[in-house]
């Protein structure tokens, strides 16, 4: 009985420290602190910092270049460092683009961490109204996360035909009032979990999972008491199309200093001060390579199947549930953003919007910009970044 | 002569093959107008009534290819209005301060 009671014990005492939470002296919920880099002791990084990040080209009708809107950094829990220009400040929200893709996830493990979904789930058994179909019931909540929906999507953007873009037909044209429908209804191109495509469409079926997971327990705001508030941002807005369908693939907006605090969750494995919001687990399965990507993009070691099998070439950046990954394809082989640590991951939107977390260092980096011509490399972020925070 | 044919014979089926690739491609039934008109209504409203930026910075953020719509910003009902020639038109309309704009 005594030795009973001792293995009782240290199961509940193992199941106790994988629910714990990291330690940390103070949580910026109310307001992050400061600790700003000394401009003295690290003139020379800072000036190759901003130089790189700030320095415009051209006149501003071309929109030539890098256009940094804002650039944040968040180093053992405060901000180190801050910057806005072009007539940005702290208190506007900025648009996220892709970035919302990440939020979109979060939302989903929040659904997990209260019983709400499981990303087994079909989606029919959360968007009933939208999904009877055996073939699109056949995608599950985790297809979906990984852009592994299979449904036919082209996302193109400024540079080819519009008619061609699922994404702007979406937004802007024909699918706009209820762009959940206009994704499900898109054919099968593929099984589920056999190929990723990068899919905005996607991301909005997660939004709208999450939504409906979430306020069928909590009300219309969800979001905000479930999420947004307990983090402490200030003014987040999640868009909806006219159906009421948030567009978790493209439309929010926050500070940047509210972005910082998302990836500082996903830094604290989905605990924000005493409470766990993300499951145990889920903040690794969100940055660890997905199931979808690796069954699309196969083994790139050489040694097993010929390229032409798989359609993802090995150069590519790799995916978890909707964050983007440092990780080589192959043992020895070169990662994506070359001069970051290999444990970074990254919420990447168009015109240059980052959310950059790099664990090993306790790091979060939030660039806000308008870059027309290209978007800004994660890896020269961080690669003129980690010198100014680094003693 | 021969080294001209084989030039043209390699174009001709680059061109094919692009075309193989277009037609697997699905299209929509937008024209540019609907969605430069669309673009500019939603796009404005945020720029305006969610980033709360100027009417130069906006009128700047949403320019885009065709730049052919117009724009009216209503400021009392946050509403914002585009129209391309006298067919095309879209509105966008601010909700509220957590939802921001939405496209009719």
């Amino acid at each position: 009985m005594k030795r009973l009671v001792i293995v009782l014990t240290s199961l509940v005492a193992v199941s106790a420290s994988a629910q714990m939470c990291r330690a940390r002296a103070s949580w910026p919920t109310t307001a992050w602190p400061e600790a700003l880099v000394n401009r003295d002791a690290k003139a020379a990084e800072l000036k190759a910092l901003e130089d790189y990040a700030f320095t415009l080209e051209g006149q501003p009708e071309e929109r030539k270049g890098l256009r940094t809107n804002s650039l944040v950094v968040v180093k053992n829990g405060a901000i180190v460092y801050e910057k806005y220009a072009r007539g940005w400040d702290a208190s506007k929200r900025h648009l996220s683009w892709s970035v919302a893709k990440s939020v979109s996830s979060t939302l989903v493990g929040i659904g997990v961490q209260q019983g709400l979904i499981d990303v087994n789930d079909s989606v029919c058994k959360h968007l009933p109204d939208y999904a009877s179909d055996p073939v699109v019931c056949a995608i599950t909540v985790k297809h979906f996360l990984e852009f592994g929906s299979g449904l036919q999507w082209q996302e193109e953007y400024e540079d080819r035909t519009y008619q061609v873009s699922s994404v702007i037909s979406m937004l802007f044209g024909v699918g706009r009032r209820d762009q959940v429908r206009h994704v499900l209804t898109h054919r099968k191109l593929h099984e589920p979990g056999a190929m990723f495509a990068y899919s905005t469409g996607d991301a909005h079926v997660v939004s709208t999972i999450a939504k409906k997971a979430l306020t069928a327990k909590h009300g219309p705001d969800a979001f905000w008491t479930q999420l947004f508030d307990k983090l402490g941002m200030t003014a987040p807005v999640f868009e909806e199309d006219v159906s009421g369908n948030p567009l978790g693939g493209s439309f929010m907006y926050a500070t940047p200093r509210d972005f910082a605090k998302v990836g500082f969750l996903m830094l604290n494995d989905g605990c924000w001060a005493d409470e766990r919001l993300l499951p145990v687990g889920w903040v690794q399965k969100a940055t660890a390579v997905s199931d979808t990507f690796r069954a699309a993009r196969g083994d790139c070691s050489g040694t097993k199947a010929p390229a032409d099998t798989f359609q993802l070439p090995c150069e590519d950046t790799p995916n978890g549930y909707m964050w983007w990954l440092n990780r080589p394809p192959a043992a020895g082989a070169e990662k994506p953003w070359k001069d970051a640590p290999d444990d970074t991951y990254a919420a990447l939107g168009h015109w240059g919007q980052r959310i950059i977390v790099i664990p090993s260092e306790d790091l979060v980096i939030v660039r806000t910009g308008d870059d027309r011509q290209g978007s800004i490399p994660v890896n020269e972020v961080v690669k003129y970044v980690l010198p100014v925070v680094r003693p | 002569m021969t080294t001209l044919r084989s030039m043209l014979m390699v174009v001709g089926l680059a061109v094919s093959a692009c075309a193989q690739d277009d037609a697997k491609l699905r299209t929509y039934d937008n024209n540019d107008l609907e969605l430069a008109v669309g673009n500019a209504a939603k796009m404005t409203c945020t720029c305006r009534f969610v980033m709360q930026m100027d009417d130069a910075y906006c009128r700047d953020w949403v320019r885009a290819s065709p730049n052919v719509a117009r724009f009216e910003v209503d400021t009392t009902n946050k509403v914002v209005t585009a129209s391309a020639f006298i067919s095309w038109t879209a509105r966008a309309k601010f909700v509220d301060d957590k939802r921001g704009c939405a496209i009719e």
